[in-house]
């Protein structure tokens, strides 16, 4: 029987990281090598912080950390703070534009595919689209998101394992205009639910290899940062902070700024911003 | 992990998820979870952790109405109160904090409806004050959730709009809903408590908060470690402050305005310091543009404005952004983009093939259209360039062509069409002879020419039908020396056309080789100096002056007499001449930067007007002084062009172009016509003091052309009223009996204007 990966949603036993489909469209094998490292993988009964991936149009560099996230079993959401979706059209004046929220992936992929079939797997579109439909459900924008408000039906969607509260701990936006743009809607949103969220730019630019580049930085500072997270819980434990000395004594929160410092030297390329904001 | 803990929390858990999936269902959960977390009972930290979490979700929980949460957070209380008195564990604080602040609203509106129930505001109070006392104490970690806690502190007990009756559930819970008479919490006390709390929040900005604890314990400097955390968590918290507390917008937007968010500029540039300087005033421009976006009219908009251009400016500077700008992409070197490229199956265009795919030649016979077409399937195989009619257009279209061929690809055709005739002429057997239609006798082969030859039969060969086929023993045929057409003889006028252009070309040259710089001192070669030894534009201006003077001079008639201005104009037919106008015309066109070639050509116009005088009347007297001013050669170029370039500049010279005394002083040769233009020149009253100027240099520092210059004067002094005063001054020095003349003679006339007919008596 052949198994048509976009149908994998639906399919819930075959969600697994290992048994993506053969295409077409292409699996992203190159995302599973990357996070088929055993180290790569946070096991379940770790302390996990939640996360958030965040570009323009939640298509490309949001969806690739989402992934890579994902696959490292690290709860992740991802949203667009676009006005809509926008992919590339037949030339750089007709964008092929949709509703967030409403359009699935499922629904573009197939507008696309009875577009042009050639022209949109060339340039990979279909391809990102096919692997997005495996990760949920549609594209959706960080305006219109409602903090706090349980993420129950999004259930299938990979990385939804622990994000069932609808809040996160750790936002990473994609570019400088999307983190801009997710501050200034934090300020709107007012902050009600008085939980600090880390927001954190990667600096990445809108193409396949710079978003699967990206997505490895992003899984190596979700993986550093959630590592700190977890070692504070162990470290201080029952019997409090002021037991420990020096480094042991400095909690997550103050440590960030230091793992965002050390990955910025392991990933020079991608200009880091970072801001506490609230939820 | 705590395994004996594993069966609780999977229990609280599912009361969780019950309560996630529907937020009605929480009154009822919340009674069943508190014993398990609550106060008083022995629960392990793994308990209390989740316990603290569930609360701080929960009040914070859209799902569910405030005054649903109003009675369950007065249950919990207690409970907080424990986790912040009770456990040390930070996880625990964090969420007890941000719990406290979910709730404190809560809590202080039902205070509000219901004053008598001291028991729960002595809670809240004593949860309150644990917090405040945290705030300059506990980890950062928990601080920030203290900071938020304040401010909704603040948020609540400042006045905000008041309360809307036809929209209960919407009411805004602020200052402005306590009754000025409650007996729990008065009115003037809160308000105070709120202000006091919001300079704290703004003083987090600012540092200040640590100063005290610095200069106590000698401690962590400013903005070393947790400051960023502070700073960021502060004014994300602002935001909503601003937007529904407008009594306090003049108060925090000042306080903003006032902070520097690069002040960690003073601390070493390290990638920490860099990342959270760009982070802070990136979070503070966050918070400004949003108060701008909401309230585009507002007062502070034209500040804001300001501010964050200032901070902008600063950052450019401290950062040095042309620096940090993204490297360009460097491929990566491990395999991950082939992986990549590999999942995108489809036809991807070959960017840069390392070897052309040459389509194999047809078998049998083939043409040299064939041999040499490497791509059949594109248009340009089927181009016929006879379509072309005009020469003209073709050529347009080639130099471009050719010169934008890549040099390997041609490099790689070429190859590729030799390698094919290689295989063809030894693997192929020569077809018998045939009637070479195309190629005649005269255009037979030379091997030794191989590639260009065969090049030029095949550009033969391309237009005829394409059947010809490779023409027998080509390979030993001598090809007869081929000889460029002659060209066809000049006419005059043309001859002089070609060499206008050439001048013309040598000039726009100049153009491109800009002006010199001004303050780069040159030695100047003189006479004798090599007209040119580099590059620029004095070289030039030599060697066309050399060209225009000497190339032609004694070729033309010596008696020919002087030309008239009116001649020149109107196009002299000698190279020398119209190389002199295209100088003339390329001083005028900026004569002012230009006045030092005006001088360098005019020198040598003088110097071979005096040679050829030399040569052809060598009994004339000598020329004794550059600075004669009795020239030998009054017909000569020199004067002439000298006159023409004087009047073309007196038109434009200013009163105030001191450029005319250096040309004046710096020409080799002056005379009566030339310095009577000064006279002429200061007809105009603007450049009287210019013209006496000139002459007052002339005086001084040529003295071979004194009596001439103060010859002008005396003329201006007679002639010209307005100049009168000046030329009396210098005359007065330098000869005064000339004013004594006058004013005899002025003395004259008075006296016979003033007697009319009266006889005249004698002074």
């Amino acid at each position: 029987m052949s198994v048509d990966p976009r149908l994998a949603r639906s399919r819930p036993q075959q969600q697994q990281p290992t048994a993506v489909p053969p295409p077409p469209p292409p699996p992203p094998m190159g995302s599973l090598d990357s996070v088929s490292d055993s180290s790569l993988v946070v096991p379940d009964d770790q302390f996990k912080l939640k996360f958030c991936t965040i570009c323009a149009s939640n298509q490309n560099r949001s969806m690739e950390a989402h992934l890579q996230l994902a696959l490292a079993h690290l709860p992740t959401i991802s949203f667009g703070t676009g006005s809509l979706v926008r992919l590339p059209g037949p030339t750089v004046h007709q964008p092929n534009v949709y509703n967030f929220n409403s359009t699935t992936y499922r629904a573009i992929h197939s507008e696309l595919a009875s577009q042009n079939t050639q022209l949109y797997t060339a340039n990979g579109l279909l391809n990102m689209l096919g692997r997005n439909l495996t990760i949920k459900g549609y594209p959706e924008r960080f305006q219109d998101w409602v903090p706090g408000k349980p993420r129950l039906d999004h259930r299938e969607d990979q990385g939804a394992a622990g994000t069932e509260a609808g809040v996160v701990d750790v936002m990473i936006t994609c570019e400088e205009r999307c983190f801009d743009a997710v501050l200034d809607d934090l300020h709107n949103k007012g902050g009600k639910l008085n939980h600090p969220v880390h927001v954190v730019n990667v600096d990445i630019r809108d193409n396949h290899e710079e978003a699967l580049v990206g997505g490895r930085a992003i899984l190596d500072l979700a993986l550093s940062l959630n590592t700190a997270a977890a070692k504070e819980r162990e470290v201080l434990g029952d019997g409090g902070w002021d037991r420990g000395a020096g480094a042991a004594r400095q909690g997550f929160d103050e440590k960030v700024p230091d793992l965002i410092a050390s990955w910025q030297e392991r990933w020079p390329n991608l200009p880091a911003l970072w801001s506490l904001a609230w939820l | 992990m705590n395994p004996s803990a594993q069966t609780p929390v999977g229990q609280l858990e599912a009361a969780r998820s019950l309560a996630l999936g529907d937020g009605r269902y929480y009154p009822t959960i919340i009674p069943g979870v508190m014993p398990i977390i609550g106060a008083n009972a022995d629960a392990s930290i793994e308990i209390r952790r989740w316990g603290a979490d569930f609360l701080a979700e929960t009040f914070a929980s859209p799902t569910w109405p405030p005054d649903v949460k109003v009675p369950c957070a007065l249950s919990v209380l207690a409970t907080i109160k424990e986790y912040l008195e009770g456990v040390a564990d930070s996880g625990v604080l964090r969420s007890a904090v941000q719990a406290a602040a979910s709730i404190y609203p809560l809590v202080y509106r039902h205070i509000i409806a219901d004053p008598a129930d001291t028991q729960h505001w002595q809670l809240m109070l004593a949860i309150k004050s644990n917090i405040l006392r945290r705030m300059d104490s506990a980890p950062p970690g928990v601080r920030i959730c203290c900071v938020k806690f304040v401010q909704q502190i603040v948020l609540v007990q400042t006045p905000g709009m008041p309360p809307d009756p036809r929209r209960p559930e919407h009411t805004d819970i602020s200052l402005a809903l306590v009754p000025r008479d409650h007996p729990m919490i008065p009115y003037a006390n809160l308000e105070a408590e709120s202000s006091g709390l919001l300079d704290r929040l703004l003083g987090i900005i600012h540092g200040d908060h640590r100063l005290d604890r610095l200069m106590a314990r000698d401690e962590i400097p400013l903005t070393m470690y947790s400051d960023a955390l502070l700073v960021t968590a502060t004014l994300n918290s602002l935001g909503m402050l601003i937007q529904r507390r407008p009594a306090v917008i003049t108060k925090i937007l000042s306080s903003v305005m006032n902070f520097n968010p690069l002040k960690l500029a003073n601390s070493p540039m390290t990638s920490k310091n860099k990342v959270l300087m760009k982070s802070i005033e990136r979070t503070t421009r966050a918070l400004l543009v949003n108060v701008m976006k909401r309230n585009p009219e507002g007062p502070f908009t034209g500040r804001i404005q300001q501010y964050l251009e200032k901070i902008h400016r600063m950052r450019i500077d401290v950062l040095d952004e042309s620096n940090r700008k993204r490297p360009a992409p460097t491929e990566t070197t491990d395999n991950l983009d082939a992986a990549k490229r590999q999942r995108l199956d489809a036809p991807v265009p070959i960017m840069a093939p390392a070897v052309q795919a040459v389509p194999a030649l047809p078998p049998g016979p083939v043409s040299f259209r064939q041999l040499f077409t490497l791509n059949p399937d594109g248009n340009t195989a089927n181009f016929d360039v006879q379509a072309f009619q005009d020469p003209e257009q073709l050529l347009r279209i080639l130099v471009p062509v050719l010169q934008s061929i890549d040099e390997t690809r041609l490099g790689s055709s070429i190859n590729a069409v030799r390698s094919r005739y290689l295989t063809l002429s030894t693997a192929m057997p020569r077809p018998p002879v045939q009637a070479p239609a195309a190629v005649d006798d005269e255009e037979e082969y030379e091997p030794d020419f191989e590639p260009e030859d065969a090049e030029q039969v095949m550009n033969k060969l391309d237009g005829a039908p394409p059947d010809n086929f490779i023409p027998e023993r080509i390979s030993d045929a001598p090809l007869a020396p081929y000889r460029l057409p002659e060209a066809p003889l000049l006419t005059v006028e043309e001859a002089q056309n070609h060499g206008k252009m050439t001048i013309q070309r040598a000039f726009q040259m100049l153009s491109s080789i800009g002006e010199p710089n001004l303050k780069t001192k040159i030695t100047k070669g003189g006479f004798n100096r090599l007209a040119a030894s580099s590059f620029d534009r004095d070289s030039w201006i030599t060697i066309l002056s050399r060209l225009a003077t000497r190339a032609s001079a004694g070729l033309g008639d010596i008696d020919q007499g002087i030309k008239s201005e009116f001649e020149v104009k109107r196009g002299s037919l000698g190279l020398g001449e119209s190389i002199r106008n295209q100088l003339y015309q390329y001083i005028m066109s900026d004569w002012r930067k230009r006045i030092d070639v005006a001088i360098s050509w005019l020198n040598e116009e003088w110097y071979n007007d005096n040679v050829i005088a030399q040569s052809t009347k060598p009994t004339s007297k000598p020329v004794a002084n550059g600075n004669g001013a009795v020239s030998v050669t009054d017909k000569g170029n020199y004067q002439r062009c000298a006159l023409r370039l004087l009047d073309g500049m007196l038109t434009y010279i200013e009163g105030t172009d001191k450029v005319l005394v250096r040309f004046i002083s710096e020409i080799p040769g002056l005379d009566m016509s030339i310095l009577s233009r000064m006279k002429k020149m200061a007809e105009d009253p603007e450049r009287i003091d210019l013209a006496i100027m000139v002459l007052q240099y002339l005086y001084m520092f040529r003295p071979p052309v004194r009596e001439l210059a103060v010859d002008v004067l005396v003329d201006m002094w007679r002639t010209n009223d307005r100049a009168k005063n000046n030329a009396k001054k210098l005359l007065l020095r330098w000869r005064p009996e000339a004013l004594q003349e006058d004013r005899e003679e002025a003395f004259k006339t008075e006296k016979e204007s003033a007697n009319g007919a009266l006889e005249v008596k004698a002074a």
